[in-house]
């Protein structure tokens, strides 16, 4: 049947129709493809253009960055005694190692993965660019406000450790990975207690950006397991659980952040047995974020486990798999799969919410930039629109980056295509 | 109704007369509808048993009350000496011994083909992964699909993912297939290659139970053919009695119909 020969039938092209769009023809399609239509172009191209000269002026030319350049320090730690700022240049280069070594691992998984599937592992240039803008773009900012030749050096020594651990991370055997990955997180514990223990720093002195991305990222990291717990517990087979579980998420879904900061400052150290040392304030605050977030974690969860359809559970018992890895290996994987858009826009959220604790009077990043106006140099002169563009693009950066990894991770596993 | 156990007895297949399944007066209620009315059926070792049957009859809902994915009401269930009962351990005894196929496949889409098939032997019966996966390649040879093993189901046809399933269940080297309408969701095309690879599997001596609207794959492979309706076994032959003179009018309504 399958013969070389000219198939039946009416003769076709080989190839598909070519579809060439000129630039003239695209204008014309998409920007003036009627009356109406070309003058509502014309009309947001105007405003588009006045938008875009007006923030340029304000950059480039009215803008007065000095408050930035001034207060570059109380942005990224704020009140940090700044005695003691070595310990956070030592923390910062150990947690660079801890993450980029993990970062190589899981690159070299990525590639051997997609070499065992036929498909080439090579990273484009284009995508290593996508990938590292907004970090690039903030380290420039950086780069731009500070004034001495010391933060620097240290800045390229960090970005010299995290390039090495990110080839060594690469390179690590097969068997040396597990192991790697729990040295990375001790490497992240020592790097925390290297800061506050051992006359170093109290948390509730900590500020400014240190301040931020340690309630964002420690809740983070506590509240997702927390969450998946409660998710599983809430579909559990034992009334006790499935109660428990479902009165501790509503709860926490229930009441606003702000009630339970104020709860966590001011009431939560009458309910801890007499005797026990009142965790600071930092630590209140950040147990706070843990428990708002895993109840939104843990509905989230619970959607996705939800989507698995009923026959993926059957052959997995059919199988033999006990409950337990039931859940672990064919349940969850796909369920969290399903929910990473909705994870990552929990995180976040959770990251701008951390601006809450100005209230509980923290100076994390955005109190940080409107303290800076009310000092002497700066009092009266209307300095906040320079510090709130400033911090905006740090929570932007942010934002966008979780934003985009989140994209990348959805296509390594294929979310909707497979 | 004829008694199904009686005709069970009348042809040992296989020649060994040894029982590897034993269904005992089973009842079965979704609410207030009975889905099994008193089912008794012996499976011989090595015996290739079809049931069939109009739908709603409880065909799916016998063969899934086998492995427990469902549970049944009344009577005793027995799988190789091992009853069907409320005790953990012995229907994880069960279900090692006892591979099972879907009519939606149900290969688990986040794994490749490989994956699936080394699952559930790297984690129920602790094989190491090698020895496993070198395991999972001869199944996957048998069949006919060694060329597919890193890819992800969803990149498979229909008549592939289900002979990747077989192969999944294979790999738990069952004493016991049991199939829910493997072709039902195939397109014309494919099922002869699934029905090709179960009739292989009967002639190498696999007990199977299959549930199948494959009138000439029951015809052709089968010991003894099971013929339900209303949740009741109505009759129990051999394809050929079954199919050229059966006994009961509801059996000869229902080939009237299919035939």
């Amino acid at each position: 049947m399958a013969a070389p020969s000219a198939p039946p039938g009416p003769e076709t092209a080989a190839t598909p129709p070519e579809r060439r769009v000129t630039p003239a023809r695209w204008l014309r399609e998409n920007l003036f493809s009627s009356p109406s239509n070309s003058l509502l172009t014309l009309i947001t191209g105007l405003l588009l253009a006045w938008a875009l000269v007006s923030f340029g002026r304000f950059l480039l030319i009215t803008g007065r960055w000095d408050i930035i350049e001034v207060n570059l320090t109380n942005f990224m730690v704020g009140g940090f005694p700044r005695g003691q700022l070595a310990r956070l240049w030592v923390a910062m280069a150990m947690m660079t190692i801890a993450v980029t070594i993990s970062a190589g691992i899981t690159s070299a998984t990525a590639a051997e993965a997609a070499i065992a599937a036929d498909r080439d592992p090579s990273v484009t240039v284009r995508e290593r660019v996508q990938r590292a803008g907004p970090p690039l773009v903030l380290l420039f900012v950086m780069i731009v406000f500070v004034r001495t030749w010391l933060p620097l050096a240290l800045l390229a020594g960090v970005l010299v450790l995290g390039v090495g651990g990110f080839r060594v991370g690469r390179r690590l055997p097969a068997r040396w990975r597990g192991r790697a990955g729990i040295g990375a997180v001790l490497l992240i514990v020592v790097a925390l207690t290297a800061i506050s223990s051992f006359g170093g720093v109290s948390r509730d002195a900590w500020g400014g950006l240190l301040l931020t991305v340690y309630y964002t990222v420690g809740s983070l990291l506590l509240a997702f397991p927390i969450g998946v717990a409660l998710a599983l517990g809430r579909r559990s087979s034992l009334p006790v659980v499935r109660a428990g579980c479902g009165i501790f998420i509503e709860f926490f879904r229930g009441s606003p952040l702000i009630a339970l900061l104020f709860v966590g400052w001011l009431i939560l150290p009458f309910f801890l047995p007499v005797g026990f040392p009142t965790p600071d304030l930092v630590t209140r605050a950040l147990i706070i974020f843990v428990l708002f977030t895993s109840a939104y974690v843990a509905e989230i969860v619970r959607g996705g486990l939800q989507s698995i359809p009923r026959g993926q559970l059957e052959a997995a018992q059919a199988l033999g798999l006990s409950p337990w890895k039931q859940t672990r290996l064919v349940i969850l994987p796909q369920a969290l799969r399903n929910v990473i858009p909705a994870l990552v826009g929990q995180a976040i959220s959770l990251y701008k919410d951390t601006t809450l604790v100005l209230i509980i009077g923290q100076i994390e990043l955005l109190a940080v930039a409107q303290n800076v106006t009310q000092q002497e140099a700066f009092i009266g002169q209307g300095y906040i629109a320079e510090t709130l563009v400033f911090v905006s693009l740090i929570y932007w950066v942010g934002s966008y980056w979780m934003s985009r990894e989140s994209q990348r991770l959805e296509a390594r596993l294929g979310v909707g295509t497979r | 109704m004829q008694d199904g156990t009686l005709t069970g007895k009348a042809r040992s297949p296989g020649g060994t007369g040894k029982v590897m399944i034993e269904l005992h007066r089973v009842e079965k209620w979704f609410d207030d509808f009975q889905a099994l009315k008193a089912v008794d059926l012996q499976v011989g070792f090595r015996e290739t048993v079809v049931v069939c049957g109009p739908s709603g009859s409880g065909k799916s809902t016998l063969i899934r009350c086998i492995n427990r994915l469902e549970e049944h009401d009344r009577g005793r269930i027995v799988v190789d000496g091992t009853p069907v009962s409320d005790d953990l351990r012995d229907i994880q005894e069960i279900r090692r011994e006892t591979g099972m196929v879907f009519q939606s496949f149900n290969l688990f889409p986040h794994l490749t083909i490989l994956e699936n098939i080394t699952l559930a032997p790297m984690h129920v019966r602790h094989r190491p992964r090698k020895e496993a996966a070198a395991h999972a390649m001869e199944l996957l040879e048998r069949v006919q699909i060694p060329d597919q093993a890193n890819k992800y189901p969803g990149q498979l046809s229909g008549g592939q993912q289900q002979r990747a399933a077989i192969a999944r269940a294979l790999a738990m080297e069952p004493k016991v297939m049991l199939f829910d309408e493997p072709t039902s969701a195939l397109d014309p095309e494919m099922i002869k290659e699934v029905l090709d690879v179960m009739e292989e599997l009967a002639e190498s001596g696999m007990t199977m139970i299959c549930v199948t609207h494959e009138m000439g794959f029951a015809r052709h492979v089968a010991d003894r053919v099971v013929f339900m309706a209303e949740g009741s076994i109505v009759e129990v032959n051999t394809p050929e009695a079954l199919f050229t003179d059966p006994q009961e009018e509801r059996t000869k309504l229902f080939l009237s119909q299919i035939l």
